[in-house]
């Protein structure tokens, strides 16, 4: 099987964030500069009173009436996210189920957390301290994935990921590569994880959440805020898309590791130059080419400074550049597919989204993000995510 | 891609090579025969490391250290560390949400091992991790197939890895996955109840672009969802086809019968149907039931085509004397089914 | 309250094996005044000074706020001593 030239198209998408809950909402809150970080309404943790987060705002009985879930059993604040960003996703790329359930259609998604935030029913069922068996089958992290499968009849290869922050853009990665290798006509691909208190227990653990609202690439910036969505894209060959228009192309992508530390960066930014390096390739453009960088952007002592390193030492000009995690904090496995929709955005619409909370660049030759939604015409865009254990991913969009 | 080079951690002793016999193991979970870690791993490491991490490490670094430099380190584990996971949720609950140790947190990624692999050998290569439950390993495969078409890689490590934990037994136990009776391995086929038993371990592969005559390649891999049996036999048929084969040229079935009177038919079936020719092999009998255990089938079953004894209690029904094309089918929780057809040139 | 310094010294040991899960030293192996980070010595990491620090807090009730100063005080065994007799009052 030779790798075809084919291109890889993006068909359609659906999200729900802490900005929105379609992707019309999303839209709206980035142009708006709305930012969706707040003190939490559903999160329940000791942490929700003392932490700013970025919280979806229906809760699960009404992502359940919305779904027509109502009644149904084990379904986690996952599962549900999952499934309303997957239906969206399906319907705005206008899948039939006979699509849906081919064989040649490849289901790629990716969590960090899976069930696992449901962390008190977890600590009960695992130490045999419960008689509700209902999520029993929940906790893993592709457990959505079992899920959505079962609901929409999908026969061909689901996979799940799990690269930390990096996970949805791999995901994405790896179904463009189904598809141009010969493997899938079609690939649903995309990430999907719940505000819980493992992983704020975890991340304040590290001690690299913020006190206030994440700031990233800001010279005062203290950490991130944790955040929770779903966003799934749904990929096609020409083949596939027939008579239907297709909203852009997936041009490129490149995945490295920075062989360094387990939750930290290198100064010398290996597996970020690496990861954009391979991305340029894959796309066949220079990095001059690039008229906008979503970035990893988390507000992190650490990775902040290392991602300025790695743009200075790649780009001759640094393209504009803004954190989108300024609007919806961290979304951990949904981010790297939230932030590819918004780079879309991008570039569908020829617009530029701020980075938020940024008043004041690092040290002498600190880098100023975007500042203001403006207009630009973008002809391709990448979108960054970095993972725990030196994960670096990069994708290219390009306009069509 | 042809496999250079492999080892296995299992609950036999398959370090460094395979016993005559299976060992007969008491109970439903069968633990990881492990080996010591000494010039692999160094205390100041292994200090952090839950079992799945150690066993995949291991692996990873006695095949990395005899073998050239890889393109790109990619695993499938189902759940990774899930002790250290745990460990950290009891701290959780148990402090009441108070100032925790971040050890478990960090070390229960389940890309923990690919990561830490990449740091020990300084290798910036692609490093993916795939958590798809009973198919976690075959997409890691089909991960590797896809770099060397194109044209990214010219070898590359893959690997499993999956430990046993006191808590995913217990949940497993409760959602009916397990044996509720104590069994013995050499009587876990054909029992007449639902449910199977634990295993754990870790089988890694160099693999390579180029090969030569004699080598071992795996030909393809695939992973269906939600597929009844005839769609499955159909499945297979075209699959087969498609690589240039016809049934009754695979000459053996690598089956992933698991005692579970639930779903073994599938295996029997399989075999009565579409290859009654051809020799038919199990292995959980020997390492457990787990989501990645295909990775020691692989393991096996390049062993097998190599000439290697297998130990006896693995061969169930013998129909031909020379064994050269394979094919690995495992059929996980009711949902995913899993192919490999690996062949020798 | 007057705190036995020596006793102190060893209690610090035992906790700091038992936290680290260290393999390869026994508690009385650890030097008063080795330094624990860094190659030299113990070669103990960020991740380790984090653990240490929760140490402090569940063995000591004393709680450290600014990572900064927990690589002061965690710099050597006598150190974690002074710390703990100074603000344990």
């Amino acid at each position: 099987m030779l790798v075809s030239d084919t291109e890889v198209y993006i068909s359609g998408f659906g999200c729900i964030t802490p900005i929105g809950n379609n992707g019309d909402e999303n839209l709206q809150s980035l142009r708006l500069g709305q930012c969706g970080i707040k003190k939490p309404v559903l999160f329940e943790s000791k942490y929700a009173s003392l932490y700013l987060f970025g919280e979806v705002s229906l809760s699960n009985s009404e992502l359940c009436s919305l779904l027509g879930f109502e009644g149904v059993k084990g379904l986690t604040r996952t599962d549900l996210l999952a499934f309303k960003a997957f239906g969206d996703a399906i319907q705005d790329a206008g899948l039939r189920p006979e699509d849906i359930s081919s064989y040649d259609t490849a289901f790629v998604s990716a969590s960090t957390v899976g069930g696992m935030c449901l962390t008190d029913q977890l600590y009960r069922d695992s130490n045999l301290q419960s008689d509700n068996g209902e999520f029993l089958n929940s906790y893993s992290c592709w457990a959505h994935a079992t899920r959505i499968a079962g609901h929409y009849r999908i026969r061909g290869l689901v996979d799940a990921i799990n690269t930390a922050c990096s996970s949805s853009a791999n995901a994405i990665m790896h179904g463009a590569r189904l598809i141009k290798t010969g493997r899938a006509k079609r690939a649903i691909v995309g990430g999907v994880d719940a505000l819980s208190k493992y992983t704020v227990n975890g991340f304040n653990s590290l001690q690299i959440l913020s006190q206030g609202y994440c700031k990233p690439f800001d010279a005062d910036r203290d950490g991130l805020n944790l955040g929770e969505g779903a966003c799934y894209l749904v990929l096609e060959s020409r083949e596939s898309l027939g008579d239907r228009k297709p909203l852009a192309v997936v041009a490129g992508y490149g995945n490295a590791n920075d062989a360094y530390h387990t939750s930290s960066l290198s100064d010398n930014a290996i597996g970020i130059l690496r990861a954009m390096q391979d991305a340029l390739v894959s796309a066949g453009i220079d990095p001059e080419h690039i008229g906008y960088v979503n970035a990893h952007g988390t507000g992190t002592d650490n990775n902040d400074k290392v991602e300025s390193e790695g743009f200075r030492r790649f780009f001759e000009k640094i393209p504009p550049f803004s954190s989108t995690k300024s609007y919806t904090g961290h979304t951990l496995g949904a981010a790297g597919a939230i932030e590819a929709v918004y780079s879309l955005f991008a570039l569908m619409y020829g617009e530029l989204y701020p980075n938020l909370n940024f008043s004041k660049p690092e040290g002498s030759d600190g880098l100023v993000p975007v500042l203001e939604t403006g207009k630009a015409d973008l002809r391709y865009v990448m979108s960054n995510s970095y993972g725990f254990s030196g994960n670096c991913t990069s994708l290219i969009f390009k306009r069509l | 891609m042809y496999i250079l080079d492999s080892i296995a951690i299992s609950p036999q002793n398959t370090w460094e090579g395979y016993p005559d016999t299976l060992r007969i193991i008491e109970g439903n979970k069968y633990f990881a025969s492990e080996p010591s870690y000494e010039g692999l791993i160094p205390a100041s490491q292994l200090r952090r490391m839950g079992k799945a991490l150690r066993m995949g490490i291991a692996c990873g670094v006695q095949l990395l250290k005899r073998n050239a430099e890889v393109d790109g380190i990619i695993i499938g584990t189902s759940e990774g560390g899930l002790e250290g996971c745990i460990s950290f949720l009891n701290q959780i609950v148990d402090y009441d949400e108070g100032t925790l140790t971040p050890t478990n947190f960090v070390q229960s990624t389940p890309n923990a091992v690919a990561g830490h692999l990449a740091l020990v050998f300084g290798n910036s290569g692609y490093n993916i991790t795939h958590v798809s439950g009973g198919l976690s390993f075959e997409n890691a495969l089909i991960d590797a197939k896809m770099l060397f078409e194109e044209g990214k890689a010219e070898s590359l490590l893959v690997g499993n890895v999956e430990e046993i934990s006191d808590y995913n037994y217990n949940i497993g136990l409760a959602a009916g996955r397990y044996k509720l009776a104590e069994t013995r391995s050499d009587q876990l086929l054909g029992s007449v109840t639902p449910g199977s038993v634990t295993g754990e371990g870790s089988a890694m592969f160099v693999f390579s672009k180029q090969g030569g005559s004699g080598d071992v390649r795996v030909l393809d891999v695939a992973g269906l969802t939600n597929v009844g049996e005839s769609e499955l036999h159909e499945y297979i048929c075209s699959f087969l086809g498609k690589n240039g084969l016809e049934a009754d040229k695979v000459d053996a079935l690598v089956a992933g019968f698991s005692g579970d009177a639930g779903s073994d038919y599938y295996y029997s079936n399989l075999h009565s149907k579409l290859f009654p020719s051809s020799n038919l092999y199990s292995f959980k009998n020997a390492v457990g039931e787990y989501p990645t255990v295909t990775g020691y089938a692989l393991k096996m079953t390049v062993d097998l085509l190599k000439g290697v004894n297998l130990p006896e209690g693995q061969l169930l029904k013998q129909g031909r004397k020379e064994v050269k094309r394979v094919l690995i089918y495992n059929y996980f929780r009711g949902i995913q089914h899993s192919l490999m057809l690996v062949v020798r040139n | 309250m007057e705190m036995d310094r020596e006793a102190l010294k060893s209690e610090l040991k035992v906790h700091l094996v038992k936290y680290l899960n260290i393999l390869d030293r026994k508690p009385e192996e650890i030097g008063d005044d080795m330094p624990l980070f860094g190659d030299s010595g113990l070669g103990l990491d960020s991740i380790d000074s984090l653990e240490l620090i929760v140490m402090l807090e569940r063995e000591y009730g004393l709680k450290i706020n600014n990572p900064a100063d927990g690589r002061k005080v965690l710099a050597t065994i006598n150190a974690m001593v002074d710390y703990i007799i100074e603000n344990k009052k």
